[in-house]
């Protein structure tokens, strides 16, 4: 892409291809480029080439679960039940998707509308990680095709994990509608994006409600099973407030990294509003990262006092519990602060990949490694990492896509406001009298 | 079925999708203090009688019509298997129950302990269920339902004793496989499950749960030298209708003697708490901010894009 | 067929202990086979049993002594109208029935009275087993080819012809 902007080509950042001529959606979705400029393009990209090779690997893969059944590609078994699909696939990326509702609600109820320019990151990061959560959870699943059954066939009501998936199916139709808006946006159907900000706040708010509980509830399905994780990983009391915290860090995380890759690896498609104001926001979000940690490391701390668990630190079990915390934790605080301190944006890029290393880390320890601790070790089926690498390749091609498109870092610019009545005919349907307050949404684009 | 189960008592009890939604607190108050149904049956275990003949296990797969096994049910070879990690056999898909040999010490000949699901009075993997599959019948059977089992296996992280199984080798109908008391072909019908009914030695007594306490009670009472003071499953977790008597200590056995005496649901109260308490205040809560926040905002600036809203 | 099993196998208890009740002296062989369904019957060699032990060490206290001080408040010194182990042991220990009658009867001082099977089998295999006498199933009794088939559900299918060996 980068040689394209070299050649001197621009992509679509407009309604409008020239005066009176509207980009039709073809070219939309092609960037501008003619079919041949975007082939071209896109064979050069070697980012293309990885994923495709994850994919290509991993689908025989997933056709062979989806045949053979479970036991052909996993080591899930009688006593683990969850591998690496829910280990990594459900309980790392959803908190790692918190980032819709932190930034949602900093924008959204707390006014703090100079975190704009990284929001609609922050909701289409939430949107693509619970979605792909979900498809993590439907190769797990024994019969995914029931995965309705809650909502429609069986009541489970009593069951966190009703309460999961209740959350995440009516929270995902939330983050639609509130990345819809940059769709609407693109596709011009400006009556759908006023729409959806007229109901920002609701959405926001209900973001709020269903996030809380089912981050927690993620934590709390682990407090079935109070006998089978080890207890410095467990704790009925603040499992859920533990996963609750980690996910504000992990997901404010997980936007500072996703906006360090994409400004440097698709800077082309990042406007100047997100490259100029990127530094202080990442600041800003680390700030609330640390926030969250350090609330975390305490409660973490809480309720190895609370259950009297000290004496599990001196054993093999307390070294890598101490070393999560010392590298997933209190190193990232340590840089965040330092980086804050001296302004040093780089460092806190790094630290907020170490604080997502911490939090798939925990993740990864109280839903596989620490489970079952007494019994013995399970190590996932090479073909399970096979498969959680195809399905996370296919995430980022999934983000990467819509990164390129609809204007996440960058503003659509609007047809102006006088359409010539040349061109009348090929913009036929644009009779909306005032896109001005929704197309004002990044207002320093219209000076 | 039957046995009109609490839970769904409680269920039909609740209306409408913000009930469901509230569902969780109110169950997470109703539990804990359920002993099991008073005429709920069960059956009491007695190591001290069990000669490791495997009858059980014969009968078993018989009256369940699981999949004949590897090596025949006279095959003592089995009580030396050990996998992963040194675990003995468990119960899995084609063996509802399985008997494993131990050699407590200082015990003169070995131990032999079966074990299948303990049918809880109030179970863990029932209430992990999201869609409701699993029944604690009134005769003291917790049944499944396949049909509308999703394939979550949350189940399985929740049951303390790691009894249900999974049918993972299948592709299209995989499901829970576990000990159902014999439910639908016998239980319900007003008799014992087939291993109880094959069993020389009687190691296995039917019976009232209740009753079946006392009689537990009376045994260590008249041999307290052959007896452990403990019935296994009176409390644990409060309260299974399978429970053991033993001559050696529990966890020398092939027991969990750690899991303490509340239902594994009173573990998930505190979260559950929070449920209504959220839901209840966070919209008035983060409404507030918001207007706060937005008067604030009209003050200062006052020219903001959302000015639209509200 | 479970059914008539079990049936068959009562009327075969009840001729064996008929048997046992009505001799005033000791009998020399009885067959204990009302029970048999995968195995069959036992050939109980009660003159030898009688050379090696006491009565009671089988009969309880039903012949009038008893060494256990537990039953010797109650039944010392009183002998019954049986003996039969029958007369006092269920074939049905777990019956509906059985189990409704024991919850009726609050008062019964017998609530953990074993079946006529685990009565036999305990009896037998405990003694066996503490006095080095043989313990396994088919040296008491051989198995039928119901109980061939029963231990050995995986042959069975794999020959489908070989159910009468």
């Amino acid at each position: 892409m980068k040689t394209m902007i070299a050649l001197g080509i621009k992509p679509v950042d407009s309604q409008e291809r020239a005066p009176g001529r509207r980009w039709s959606l073809l070219e939309k979705v092609l960037l501008g480029l003619t079919p041949r400029q975007y082939l071209s393009q896109a064979v050069r990209n070697p980012m293309n080439w990885i994923l495709g090779l994850a994919m290509v690997v991993g689908l025989p893969f997933i056709l062979e679960r989806f045949i053979f059944g479970l036991g052909a590609v996993t080591h899930s078994s009688n006593d683990y039940p969850w591998g690496l699909f829910l280990g990594f696939g459900l309980f790392c990326m959803v908190p790692l998707s918190a980032s819709g509702f932190m930034l949602g609600t900093t924008v959204e109820i707390f006014g703090r509308h100079d975190f704009e320019p990284i929001e609609r990151l922050a909701l289409l990061n939430g949107l693509l990680g619970y979605l792909f959560a979900v498809v993590y959870l439907l190769v797990d699943l024994g019969q995914p095709w029931r995965l309705p059954y809650p909502m429609t066939v069986a009541f489970g009501p009593a069951a966190v994990l009703f309460l999961v998936g209740w959350h995440v199916a009516t929270y995902l139709s939330v983050q639609i509608a509130e990345v819809s808006a940059s769709f609407f946006e693109w596709m011009n159907w400006l009556w759908g994006k006023r729409f959806i900000r007229r109901i920002a706040v609701g959405l926001t708010v209900s973001g709020i409600i269903l996030s809380t509980l089912h981050q927690g509830a993620l934590g709390a399905l682990f407090t079935y099973a109070p006998g089978k994780i080890h207890p410095l990983w467990y704790s009925s009391s603040f499992q859920w407030i533990h996963f609750f915290c980690s996910s504000i860090p992990g997901g404010l995380c997980m936007v500072i990294a996703v906006s360090t890759i994409v400004s440097k690896t698709m800077a082309w498609r990042c406007d100047e509003t997100f490259k100029n104001s990127l530094d202080r926001l990442t600041v800003s979000l680390a700030k609330g990262a640390s926030m969250g940690l350090i609330t975390y490391l305490t409660i973490k701390l809480i309720a190895v006092a609370h259950d009297n668990e000290w004496a599990y630190l001196a054993t093999g079990w307390g070294q890598w519990y101490l070393f999560e915390i010392f590298f997933g934790v209190v190193l990232p605080l340590v840089l965040f602060a330092r980086g804050i301190r001296y302004n040093q944006v780089g460092l806190i890029r790094f630290a907020a990949f170490v604080t997502i290393f911490g939090i798939v880390l925990n993740r990864l320890n109280t839903a596989l490694v620490a489970f079952n601790w007494k019994l013995y070790q399970e190590i996932p089926h090479w073909k399970e990492i096979v498969i959680s690498l195809a399905i996370f390749a296919l995430y980022v091609a999934t983000y990467r896509f819509i990164l390129y498109r609809l204007p996440i870092l960058f503003a659509m610019k609007p047809l102006p406001q006088e359409v010539p009545v040349a061109a009348a005919e090929t913009v036929r349907a644009h009779n909306t009298p005032e896109p001005a307050p929704v197309a004002a949404y990044r207002t320093g684009l219209d000076k | 079925m039957s046995g009109m189960s609490r839970r769904k008592f409680l269920v039909t009890s609740l209306a409408g999708s913000a009930a469901v939604t509230l569902a969780p607190a109110c169950k997470a108050m109703a539990s804990g203090s359920f002993e099991g149904y008073p005429d709920g049956m069960g059956v009491l275990v007695d190591l001290t009688r069990c000669i490791g003949c495997r009858s059980c296990e014969a009968a078993c797969n018989k009256e369940q019509g699981l999949a004949p096994p590897a090596q025949s049910f006279e095959d003592k070879s089995v009580f030396d298997q050990t996998f992963h990690g040194g675990q003995k056999r468990r119960t899995d898909e084609n063996a509802y129950t399985v008997v494993n040999r131990y050699d407590p010490e200082g015990a003169t000949k070995p131990v032999y302990r079966k074990s299948q699901c303990n049918h809880c009075n109030e179970p863990a993997c029932l209430t992990s269920c999201f869609v409701n599959a699993y029944t604690k019948t009134r005769e003291g059977a917790v049944i499944y339902n396949s049909k509308v089992c999703v394939g979550c296996r949350n189940c399985m992280i929740a049951c303390p004793f790691q009894v249900p199984a999974y049918s993972y080798s299948s592709a299209f109908n995989p499901m829970i496989k576990k000990c159902i008391f014999c439910y639908e072909t016998r239980l319900k019908n007003g008799q014992p499950p087939a291993c109880v009914g094959i069993c020389p030695q009687e190691a296995l007594t039917f019976g009232y749960r209740d009753e079946l306490l006392k009689i537990g009670r009376a045994r260590i009472k008249a041999n307290p030298d052959r007896y452990v003071d403990h019935i296994y499953g009176e409390s644990e977790v409060g309260g299974t209708a399978w429970m053991y008597l033993s001559s050696a200590p529990f966890e020398q056995v092939g027991f969990d003697t750690t899991m303490g005496k509340e239902p594994i649901i009173n573990n998930v109260k505190d979260f559950l708490g929070t449920v209504p308490m959220v839901l209840a205040i966070w919209p008035a809560l983060f409404t507030g901010f918001h207007l706060l926040a937005k008067r604030q905002e009209h003050g200062t600036e006052g020219d903001h894009s959302n000015n639209e809203e509200s | 067929m479970r059914l008539l099993v079990t049936s068959l196998f009562g009327i075969f208890l009840t001729l064996a202990a008929a048997g046992l009740a009505s001799a005033a002296a000791p009998p020399g062989m009885v067959t204990l086979d009302t029970l048999s369904e995968h195995f069959a019957g036992v050939s109980f060699d009660h003159q030898l049993h009688q050379d090696l032990a006491t009565c009671d060490k089988c009969h309880h206290h039903t012949t009038g002594e008893t060494a256990e001080p537990q039953c010797a408040g109650c039944h010392q010194g009183r002998t019954t109208a049986t003996v039969a182990c029958r007369d006092c042991h269920s074939t049905q220990p777990f019956s509906a029935a059985f189990i409704r009658e024991k919850e009726r009867d609050r008062g019964r001082y017998h609530i953990d009275k074993p079946g006529l099977k685990a009565a036999y089998h305990r009896n037998c295999f405990n003694c066996h087993e503490e006095s080095g006498g043989p313990t396994g199933c088919e040296d008491c009794h051989a198995k039928t080819p119901a109980g061939t088939v029963f231990y050995n559900p995986g042959s069975q299918s794999a020959k489908p012809a070989a159910g009468a060996h």
